[in-house]
């Protein structure tokens, strides 16, 4: 790839702006969901937007005893982590920027980049409500990474590679949803642990631990964290829509299945209530994980046989 | 990075500000990681010094005052201070109006469930739970502004009777009401049985045994959620309770989940009892002329609120002004369980074991002085006891 193009890739598509306004487009719609499903109104579809503009602006206040360099470094390597793994995800039908053998692997640990750089922003501040977040938020990474890792390598056995663009080639047009209906489920509900949305929000629950990790954050570390979630949620559907449900193919392909996911997201969101922190590592390793691995010796079997 | 030792302790502050109280109270909770090992309590953010407001104004300024120390069960206030000031005076007061007092406490305490109902689900974090039930508030909250014209406090008393009747297109309205009412509340009871992740944030959770509820001297719908038999309205009837009685709905398990089915179930019994009262609403006056000075004497007056007992302590001195008036309200009775309760289950569920007694902070606060004087005991007398009052609020 030459200069310009990397460039491109980097700043604009599927890099950059597109990825942050299409992280606060499915943002709105999420909460216009959500709040329809609740009985309200939601909100306007520049609310997530004006947000963003508000937290820009506003001063940011390094709180005593935390480390300033951390403190202002980590919401922009959680972004930046994100807007990485767009590179190597076939974002809204096009190839992808980059591959390589294996880049499912760093696609998924980029992914979690936003949760690692939360958890530590919280451990790096003095305020108990951040302590207590932090701890519940990496509790709860280890509790769905793995689960969520082996719903995404189910694709990846049956292609026989681990490169995204190639599982994404295979999967194109073959709905692995019908045929691995359990990863699907892991896959979808472990990206709601992964954004810490309810049920699994018992790391930001506002009527225990205020804000959580991110108590003492305001202004552009805020607003970095925040863009840096919904664009994990936007590179998430497009994983699950590509590897699941039959490939994305080009632009509107993306658009409607990415969208009927996240209507199934916010489905989930009206209709559960908080788990606790040890319900849900409880869950997640009780049942989560013992079913990928059922799943996986069911497509290994497969494999076996028909080879 | 040092490393902590068991000494030392980790205190999570919710409170006076803290998303999940709406009103300020201070709570300290000591944790080992997720688990709350000791809790405390303060109170005291809202005290609005009520009581002694109420020694400088008339009886019938009172009325309008105390019916303002609570703004969700505003309407059963202002009732117990009428009822008492109404046998201080000797006023007999008309069984229509008696009746219509009761008839609107207990739309009061279908508001109030399900506002409560609301809050629990929020704090549980289920929010569509709360926005449904709010939703559906709204539908008694216009029964009340329809016969009242108000929708928080309806002004509903005055001493000696009440101020408006219930027509024949009211009435019907208030059924129609309660139609919709009762088949939402069916729903709402099924989901708070059968919703897998609410039932297991509330089955077993802050359980109070009978025993325990005892002890503690907790009071209405969380006393009867532990198996206490205990509400005034059977006890010791008062309105027209006896013409229009009420059985008491209780619970055995003692749990957070009983506690929710308790206020739920006790809504159905008031659908129950405003329909007969609809149909039988006895005929007469709406009230009986009252004197301006009421003599002197100490009475006591006692309701059920929404939360349990509400106990009115009046003292008149012959003036139209009233000598001393103490309030107890329930939530400060039911304080006490929570701190007993917290210890030992999770920091997550603190908010749900709070909200489990519904409480009501403005309520609770009190002025109150301990001193541990070195020195004998002191017996302070009564004028003493006043003129100490009156020099402390100067």
């Amino acid at each position: 790839m030459s200069g310009l193009q990397s460039l491109t890739a980097f700043l604009f598509f599927p890099g950059g702006l597109f990825l942050l306004a299409a992280g606060l487009i499915y943002e709105w719609v999420d909460r216009k969901l959500v709040a329809q499903l609740q009985n309200r109104i939601g909100p306007r579809w520049f609310q997530p937007f004006a947000d963003m503009l508000k937290l820009f602006a506003k001063e940011e206040v390094v709180p005593d005893g935390s480390h300033h360099g951390l403190f202002v470094w980590l919401p922009v390597a959680g972004l930046a982590g994100v807007l990485a793994a767009a590179l190597y995800v076939p974002m809204a039908g096009f190839p992808v920027s980059y591959h390589f053998a294996g880049d499912l692997i760093v696609t998924a640990y980029l992914l979690s980049l936003p949760t690692l750089c939360i958890g530590l922003a919280g451990s790096n501040t003095r305020d108990r409500f951040s302590l207590i977040g932090a701890t519940r938020t990496l509790t709860q990474l280890f509790s769905y990474e793995v689960p969520f890792l082996l719903s995404l390598l189910g694709p990846a056995l049956v292609a026989g590679s681990w490169e995204i663009s190639q599982i994404a080639d295979y999967a194109g047009g073959r709905w692995l949803v019908l045929t691995q209906p359990i990863g699907f489920v892991l896959a979808l509900i472990g990206l709601m642990g992964k954004l810490e949305l309810p049920p699994f929000d018992a790391p930001e629950a506002e009527t225990e631990v205020v804000a959580g990790a991110l108590t003492e954050y305001s202004g552009r570390g805020l607003a970095l964290f925040h863009l840096a979630k919904v664009v994990a949620l936007v590179v998430g559907l497009t994983l699950v829509a590509a590897f699941y449900l039959g490939g994305v193919q080009g632009i509107l392909v993306f658009i409607l299945k990415t969208i009927l996911l996240l209507g199934v997201v916010a489905g989930l969101q009206a209709l559960l209530a908080r788990l606790r922190i040890d319900q849900t590592v409880g869950l997640w390793w009780r049942y989560g994980v013992i079913l990928a691995l059922l799943q996986w010796l069911v497509i290994i079997g497969w494999e076996v046989v028909t080879a | 990075m040092s490393v902590r030792t068991p000494q030392e302790r980790f205190i999570v502050p919710i409170g006076p500000q803290h998303p999940a109280l709406k009103e300020p109270g201070h709570f300290e909770f000591t944790v080992d990681g997720e688990v709350v090992t000791g809790a405390s309590v303060r109170l005291g953010y809202a005290h609005r010094g009520i009581e002694k407001a109420t020694e400088g104004r008339n009886w019938i300024q009172n009325l309008y005052l105390l019916e303002r120390v609570c703004g969700i069960c505003s309407h059963i206030h202002a009732s117990a201070y009428a009822l008492g000031v109404e046998s201080l005076a000797g006023v007999t007061v008309p069984p229509r109006a008696q009746a219509i007092r009761q008839l609107v406490a207990e739309l009061e305490r279908i508001h109030s469930h399900l506002l409560w109902l609301g809050v629990a689900a929020h704090e549980s974090g289920f929010e569509t739970l709360f926005m449904y039930t709010w939703r559906d508030r709204e539908r008694v909250m216009d029964l009340l502004e329809a016969i009242s014209g108000n929708r928080v406090n309806y002004s509903a008393n005055v001493l000696g009777g009440v101020k408006f009747d219930i027509s024949a297109e009211q009435a019907d309205a208030i059924l129609a009401g309660l139609e919709f009412l009762e088949e939402r509340t069916d729903h709402y009871l099924e989901v708070i049985r059968t919703d897998a992740l609410f039932v297991r944030r509330t089955s077993g959770i802050g359980v109070m045994t009978r025993r325990q509820a005892e002890v503690l001297g907790a009071v209405g719908p969380t006393a009867r959620a532990s198996g206490v038999p205990r509400d005034i309205r059977v006890e010791a009837p008062y309105m027209a309770y006896r013409d229009f009685p009420v059985v008491i709905v209780m619970d055995t398990a003692g749990d957070l989940k009983a506690r929710v089915e308790v206020r739920i179930r006790e809504l159905f019994e008031c659908y129950r009892m405003i329909r007969v009262m609809l149909r039988d609403l006895p005929p007469g006056e709406l009230s009986v002329r009252m004197p301006r000075r009421v003599p002197a004497g100490e009475t006591v007056s006692r309701v059920e609120a929404p939360r349990g007992e509400l106990f009115y302590f009046i003292k008149g001195n012959g003036t139209d002004q009233p000598e001393r008036i103490k309030v107890r309200t329930p939530s400060i009775c039911n304080m006490d369980s929570v701190i007993k309760l917290a210890v030992g289950h999770q920091l997550a569920d603190m908010p749900m074991i709070l909200a489990g007694i519904d409480p009501c902070f403005s309520c609770n606060d009190r002025s109150l002085v301990v001193r541990r004087s070195q020195s004998a005991a002191e017996l302070w007398s009564w004028e003493a006891l006043r003129l100490h009052g009156i020099e402390a609020y100067r």
